[in-house]
């Protein structure tokens, strides 16, 4: 009996001993195991992909507050500059704003979703305007009704384009605003939206159709100087935003083979798209001399359109003598006055100029030519008014003269009659 | 004459009561020790309570190795009465050192383990510190182990 006492109080005193050595804690290893905890959950709460990741940090710091806080004597002494309830504060602002950031990101998502739907069908639409149109164009019936539905699908595909084309720039336009820092120093997170973002809005699909579809509008449809000026301008700053998001979306898809390629794609569809808009203006200046039954040789940039009017203008020249006079005048005059001053000039020159398609170097050396081109043509053009306004002066002196002349004689003739009645 | 000695001693009496000014009561303990890592000249230094010492004397006096500083971590705490007490891995002795013009004197050395000190930690306690190594404690104050 004596000897089982003896056995309880010995099992009972080493029990104790062992719970006083695992409660033996430095206050220092108390300390470093809070802050070491607390840069974890900091770490965590920045490094969460979703808001179910953030909900369950939540109940992290909950059980974090819970375990230390017998200990909080300690800390708030400790943890200078802040105390244990400043801290825990600290963590619990920390995990609401990083709700809110996926709170935005689910508005986002959802922002995104009614734009991928309108975008949908409008592309759906456009591909049918399409159609439609090339089907009118190849039809034989070139009646006037067939013409106006003709324009009418074409002003609705324009609209179309334009408002489609809007939307994916708005995509395009906030994932620029996501890459204001370095997508290098972009956490997984924010790396997470961008890609949610990209995939939902179907992003490199639209910005393929955008350009897509502005080409085959140019083949499909003739563009006034204002419709190309208008989309190269589009152009112009879609390329620039593209331009600066592309390279770091390529960084985010690195190990994306597949999604590094259609990028690549893109910006070859850039290079495609001004092309085409560059040819367009092109064409439709040539264009321009043909209605007028110039034919200059094909150009398709500013020195070979300089080249191409100054070859003109020098066997026109050349030629003077061998062609009827009238007929060299007319040339000249059609084409610096019905063509140049009045067509090119004022509708193409400026958007040429703006997009250094042209210098202005190259437009003075043009009309600097015209000049030249006149002394030969028409030397006497610019004399013969000089003729003319002379003989109508030296008329207007005769008249004035001779109105002069019959007044003296009015006045002598009564003087004569008055002698005689004396 | 009288009137010369009556400030003479006016003169003594402020004297002697400047001198004696004492502001008390005061505090000047950690909360927790400090593990400083001994650099490579055989500085340690705090950040929070901003100190820079050189420790190599007392690693010479505690290992009678001029070199045994290299690598190695102080732990130090200071009490409220401003006595700060190292210590370290393989101590026998903890330390009681005391602030003095450009440095620290060795006021006190405690003995506290015969083999050295496996993974001691200090605390802070009311009237002590309190020394944890493999489970046992230790309390002691400037003047040596409580209760001995």
């Amino acid at each position: 009996m004596s000897f089982t006492i003896l056995k309880n109080t010995l099992i009972l005193v080493l029990f104790l001993g062992f719970v006083s050595v695992i409660n033996a804690q430095s206050d220092y290893e108390k300390t470093q195991s809070f802050k070491n905890k607390y840069a974890s959950l900091e770490q965590k709460i920045k490094d969460a992909k979703s808001l179910e990741e953030v909900d369950a940090l939540v109940i992290d710091i909950t059980s974090f507050k819970t375990d230390f806080i017998a200990n909080k004597p300690l800390l708030d002494k400790t943890l200078y500059p802040d105390n244990f309830t400043s801290a825990i504060e600290k963590l619990e602002n920390a995990v609401e704003l990083r709700k809110g950031d996926f709170t935005q990101i689910v508005d986002l998502q959802t922002e995104v979703g009614t734009l991928k739907t309108a975008l949908t069908e409008l592309n759906d639409q456009n591909t049918s305007l399409l159609g439609q149109i090339k089907d009118l164009q190849f039809s034989q019936k070139k009646d006037q009704s067939t013409i106006n539905s003709l324009n009418r699908l074409v002003a609705s595909l324009k609209a179309n384009i334009k408002e489609r084309d809007e939307l994916v720039k708005g995509i395009v336009d906030s994932l620029l605003q996501e890459f204001t820092t370095s997508p290098s120093s972009l956490n997984e997170a924010e790396k997470t939206a961008i890609f949610k973002k990209v995939e939902t809005g179907n992003l490199f699909y639209n910005v393929e159709r955008t350009i897509g579809d502005n080409i085959q509008f140019m083949k499909v449809t003739t563009l006034t100087a204002d419709d190309l000026s208008d989309m190269k301008e589009q152009y112009k700053e879609f390329s620039k935003t593209w331009r600066q998001i592309g390279p770091k979306l390529s960084q985010i898809y690195l190990d994306q083979a597949n999604r590094a390629r259609q990028i690549a794609g893109i910006d070859d569809l850039f290079r495609q798209w001004n092309f085409r808009i560059n040819n367009e203006i092109w064409s439709s200046i040539n264009q321009a001399f043909r209605e007028k039954n110039i034919t200059l040789m094909n150009f398709k940039n500013g020195d070979d359109f300089t080249e191409s009017v100054t070859t003109f203008i020098d066997d026109e020249v050349k030629n003077l003598g061998v062609k009827r006079a009238e007929e060299s005048k007319e040339t000249f005059y059609t084409f610096t006055d019905s063509v140049w001053f009045q067509q090119v000039k004022p509708n193409w020159v400026p958007i040429l100029l703006e997009n250094n398609l042209l210098s202005e170097a190259q437009k003075d050396s043009i009309e600097s030519r015209f000049v030249q081109w006149k002394e030969k043509v028409d030397p006497g053009g610019f004399t013969s008014y000089w003729l003319y306004i002379a003989v109508v002066l030296a008329v207007i002196i005769l008249a004035l003269i001779a109105i002069m002349v019959i007044r003296r004689n009015k006045k002598t003739e009564p003087k004569i009659v008055s002698q005689e009645n004396d | 004459m009288k009137s010369k000695a009556f400030f003479l001693s006016l003169i003594i009496l402020g004297t002697s009561a400047c001198s004696s000014i004492v502001l008390q009561p005061a505090d000047y303990s950690w909360p927790i020790e400090n593990v400083l890592k001994v650099d490579d000249f055989g500085f340690v230094s705090e950040t929070r309570y901003t100190f820079k010492i050189n420790v190599k004397n007392l690693y010479t006096e505690e290992f009678k190795d001029s070199t045994a500083f290299m690598g190695k971590e102080l732990r130090i705490i200071r009490d409220a009465k401003g006595y700060y007490y190292a210590t370290g891995n393989n101590f026998k002795n903890v330390y009681v050192l005391m602030t003095q013009e450009n440095g620290m004197k060795i006021e006190n050395i405690i003995p506290v383990s015969q083999a050295g000190l496996k993974s001691p930690v200090m605390n802070q306690k009311n009237s002590s510190i309190e020394l944890i190594d493999n489970g046992l404690k230790t309390n002691f104050t400037n003047k040596g182990i409580e209760g001995k």
